[in-house]
C-alpha cells in the first residue's frame, strides 16, 4: 500500500516536472536554471509567476475533484456518480459564465470568477437537495435528480452564451476546463478550501466505507445513514465548487479517478481518499503537461502561434475510454 | 400492556448487557404499517434470553417487518419493543447496534472490499466514526472471523467468494457487533442445501458458545422444526401460533399459516416434527402475497 503511494507520488513529481518544462519558449535547461535562482527577469516571471501557480492549481484541482468523486460514488452507491452529475459543476459553470456575461467578472479578476462559480455550484447543489427530498431520497433517486439538475443548468448556460456571445471565446475554455492563465491568486483561493473539505471528507472515511456496503447494512451496523450521506455530500459539493471555480468544468476526473483509486487502494476509504487525491493530482497534472506538449507540437506542425489545447478536452477523451472499460467490467452491479 | 405470557423471567433487570448475561426481547402490542395496509396488527411476543426462535409465515405476513422492529430499524406505530428491559425507541441508532445485530437477507456487492475489512465494519457502533480511522487489530474481529471459519479467506475480496462463503462472512460481520441478540432474516435464501445447513449449524453452535438470543426468519418449516426451540407463526400481521416445534408443527399449522395441505410426521431418530407438504390450498387473496 505504502509502495503504491510512493510510486504515485514519484509519478506526480515527474508530471509536475514535465508540466514545468512543457510550455512553449523555454528549454528544460533554462527552467532548471531559473529554479536554481538564475535566469533573466522574463524567464523568472514565466516560470515563477505563470507556470508554478498553474502547476499547483492543476494538482489541487485534480485532487479535489477526485476526492469529491469518490465521496459521491460511495455516498450514492453509484459508479456513475460524479461531480458532473450533482448539479455542482454545471452550477459553478453557469455562475462563472453569467458573472462574465454581466461584466461582473473576467479573466483579470480571478476572485470574482471564483466567488461566482462557488455561488453557482452551491445553488446547483441546493437545487438537487430540494428536488431529491432534502436528504430523504434514496441514492438512486438522488443520482437521477442530479442528472436532471445538471441538464437544466447546462441549458441555462447555453442560453446565457447565446444572449451574450461576445464573451464566448474566454468562456468556452471554462466549459471544457483549463489551467491556462491560472495565477497565484487562484492557488491561494484553492488550497485552504481544498485542505479544509478534504480533511472533512477524510474524517468521514469510516461512515463512507460503511455506506458503500449499502444502507441496510450500514443502519444495522449502527450508522445513521441519512445523516452521514448528507455530510458526505456537503464535503463533495464544497470540494467540487472549489475545483471548478479554479479550473472550470474539468470533465471525467471526478468520475473516473475514484475507480482507479479503488482498484489501487481497495474499498478502505481511509487509504482510498488520500489515494484518490494523489491519483487525481497525477491525472490532471499529467494531462495538462501532455496538453501543453501537444499544443506545442501542433503549433509547430501547423505553423500557427496561438494554438492551445485545453486540459479538459484531454481528460474528457481519456475519461470516455476509461469509462467504457469500467462499464464493461461491471455489467450487473450497482458498483 | 397486553402481556399474556405467564413467564416473568424475561425481565433481565435494569442492568444492560454484561458480558455473560443473555438478553431477552419483548414485543408489546406492536402495530405497524400504513392505514390502508397494516403490516402488523398488534403483536405480543416474548423471546426468552438465550432462546433460538424461528419466525415463519407467508410472504408479506410481517415477519421481516417484525425483525426490523426488533432491530430498532423501524419504529412501531403503537406498542413497544424492549431489549433486556430497554425501550428501543429511547436508544440511538448506534446504541441499538451495540445491543442487537441484524443480518439482512441480501447485501449488494462492494468492489475491492476484503473479508477482514467487511467484518471490521461490524465494529462501527463500538468505535464510532472517528474510531474507524485507526481501526487496528481487534480481538473481536479475530474471534468473529474464527468463529464462523472464514479466517483463511480474510484477505480475499468478498465479491470473489461463493454465495455460501459470503453468507458466512456477513454472519461474521454481524457477530463483530458483539451483541447479545442476533436477528437473521432468511439467512439461507439463495443457498444450496449443503450451505443452508452449514449456516444454520453455525448459528446453533454460536448461540451455545456465546449464549446468544437468536431470532431468525425461516421459509423452510423443516429447518425451523429441526433447529429452533420455539416457532412463532405469523398470519396477517398477528401471531397465529407460538410454541415448541413438537407442539406447533401440525397439519393445522400448515393449512392455516402456510396455506398448504400436508402431513406431519416425526423424525425416526431425533423425534422432531417432519413436514410432508403436498399442495397449496385455494383462497389466497392476491394482496396477501404482496411482499
Amino acid at each position: 500500500m505504502s509502495r503504491r503511494f510512493a510510486v504515485l507520488t514519484a509519478l506526480a513529481a515527474v508530471c509536475a516536472a514535465l508540466e514545468l518544462v512543457a510550455g512553449r519558449g523555454m528549454s528544460p535547461a533554462t527552467a532548471w536554471d531559473v529554479l536554481g535562482g538564475g535566469g533573466d527577469a522574463t524567464e523568472r516571471h514565466i516560470l515563477l509567476q505563470l507556470r508554478l501557480p498553474r502547476l499547483l492549481v492543476a494538482l489541487g484541482a485534480g485532487a479535489s475533484l477526485a476526492v469529491a468523486g469518490l465521496v459521491l460514488q460511495s455516498a450514492l452507491r453509484n459508479p456513475l456518480a460524479g461531480p458532473e452529475v450533482t448539479g455542482v459543476t454545471p452550477g459553478a459553470v453557469l455562475g462563472a459564465v453569467t458573472a462574465t456575461a454581466l461584466g461582473l467578472a473576467g479573466w483579470d479578476s480571478p476572485l470574482a470568477v471564483v466567488l461566482a462559480a462557488c455561488a453557482g455550484g452551491c445553488t446547483g447543489a441546493a437545487l438537487l437537495w430540494l428536488l431529491a427530498g432534502r436528504g430523504r431520497g434514496d441514492p438512486a433517486a438522488t443520482a437521477v435528480h442530479g442528472v436532471l439538475v445538471s441538464a437544466v443548468l447546462g441549458g441555462l448556460t447555453a442560453m446565457v452564451l447565446l444572449v451574450e456571445p461576445g464573451e464566448l471565446g474566454s468562456v468556452v475554455q471554462w466549459l471544457v476546463g483549463t489551467t491556462e492563465g491560472r495565477v497565484w491568486q487562484h492557488w491561494h483561493l484553492l488550497w485552504p478550501w481544498a485542505l479544509l473539505w478534504g480533511t472533512a471528507a477524510w474524517l468521514l472515511a469510516g461512515p463512507l466505507t460503511l455506506l458503500r456496503c449499502g444502507d441496510e447494512t450500514a443502519l444495522a451496523a449502527g450508522l445513521p445513514a441519512r445523516r452521514a450521506r448528507t455530510l458526505a455530500l456537503l464535503c463533495a459539493v464544497a470540494l467540487t465548487a472549489g475545483a471548478v471555480a479554479a479550473v472550470g468544468a474539468l470533465g471525467f476526473v471526478g468520475l473516473l479517478v475514484p475507480h482507479l483509486a479503488v482498484a489501487l487502494f481497495g474499498a478502505d476509504l481511509r487509504v482510498g481518499l488520500p489515494g484518490a487525491a494523489v491519483v487525481g493530482a497525477v491525472v490532471v497534472c499529467g494531462a495538462d503537461a501532455v496538453a501543453q506538449l501537444s499544443s506545442r507540437l501542433l503549433a509547430a506542425a501547423l505553423e500557427t502561434g496561438g494554438l492551445t489545447l485545453p486540459v479538459g478536452a484531454l481528460t474528457a477523451c481519456l475519461g470516455a475510454v476509461l469509462l467504457l472499460a469500467v462499464v464493461r467490467r461491471t455489467p450487473d452491479r450497482t458498483f | 400492556m397486553t402481556d399474556t405470557d405467564t413467564d416473568t423471567d424475561t425481565d433481565t433487570g435494569a442492568g444492560p448487557d454484561t458480558d455473560t448475561e443473555s438478553v431477552g426481547i419483548r414485543i408489546e402490542g406492536v402495530r405497524f404499517g400504513y392505514p390502508e395496509r397494516p403490516v402488523l396488527r398488534g403483536v405480543d411476543m416474548t423471546v426468552r434470553p438465550g432462546e433460538l426462535t424461528a419466525l415463519v409465515g407467508l410472504n408479506g405476513c410481517g415477519k421481516s417487518t417484525l425483525l426490523r422492529l426488533a432491530a430498532g430499524l423501524l419504529r412501531p406505530d403503537e406498542g413497544r419493543v424492549l431489549l433486556g428491559g430497554d425501550d428501543l425507541a429511547r436508544l440511538s441508532r448506534r446504541a441499538t447496534a451495540r445491543r442487537v445485530a441484524l443480518l439482512h437477507q441480501s447485501a449488494p456487492a462492494v468492489p475491492g472490499m476484503t473479508v477482514r475489512h467487511l467484518v471490521r465494519q461490524g465494529r462501527y457502533a463500538a468505535r464510532g466514526p472517528l474510531g474507524m480511522l485507526r481501526e487496528g487489530d481487534d480481538p473481536v474481529v479475530h474471534r468473529a472471523l474464527r468463529d464462523v471459519g472464514v479466517e483463511r479467506w480474510a484477505d480475499r475480496d468478498v465479491d470473489a467468494l461463493s454465495g455460501g462463503e459470503r453468507q458466512r462472512v456477513r454472519l461474521a460481520m454481524a457477530l463483530a457487533q458483539d451483541t447479545r441478540v442476533l436477528l437473521l432474516d432468511e439467512p439461507t435464501t439463495y443457498l444450496d442445501l449443503h450451505h443452508q445447513l452449514d449456516v444454520l449449524r453455525t448459528v446453533v453452535r454460536l448461540r451455545e458458545e456465546r449464549g446468544l438470543t437468536v431470532v431468525m426468519v425461516l421459509h423452510d418449516l423443516a429447518h425451523a422444526a429441526r433447529f429452533a426451540e420455539r416457532i412463532v407463526a405469523l398470519r396477517d400481521g398477528r401471531v397465529a401460533a407460538d410454541g415448541a416445534p413438537k407442539d406447533v408443527v401440525t397439519p393445522g399449522l400448515l393449512a392455516d399459516v402456510l396455506r398448504v395441505a400436508g402431513r406431519v410426521g416425526r423424525d425416526p431418530e431425533g423425534g422432531w416434527p417432519v413436514c410432508y407438504p403436498d399442495h397449496p390450498l385455494p383462497g389466497m387473496e392476491y394482496e396477501n402475497r404482496i411482499h
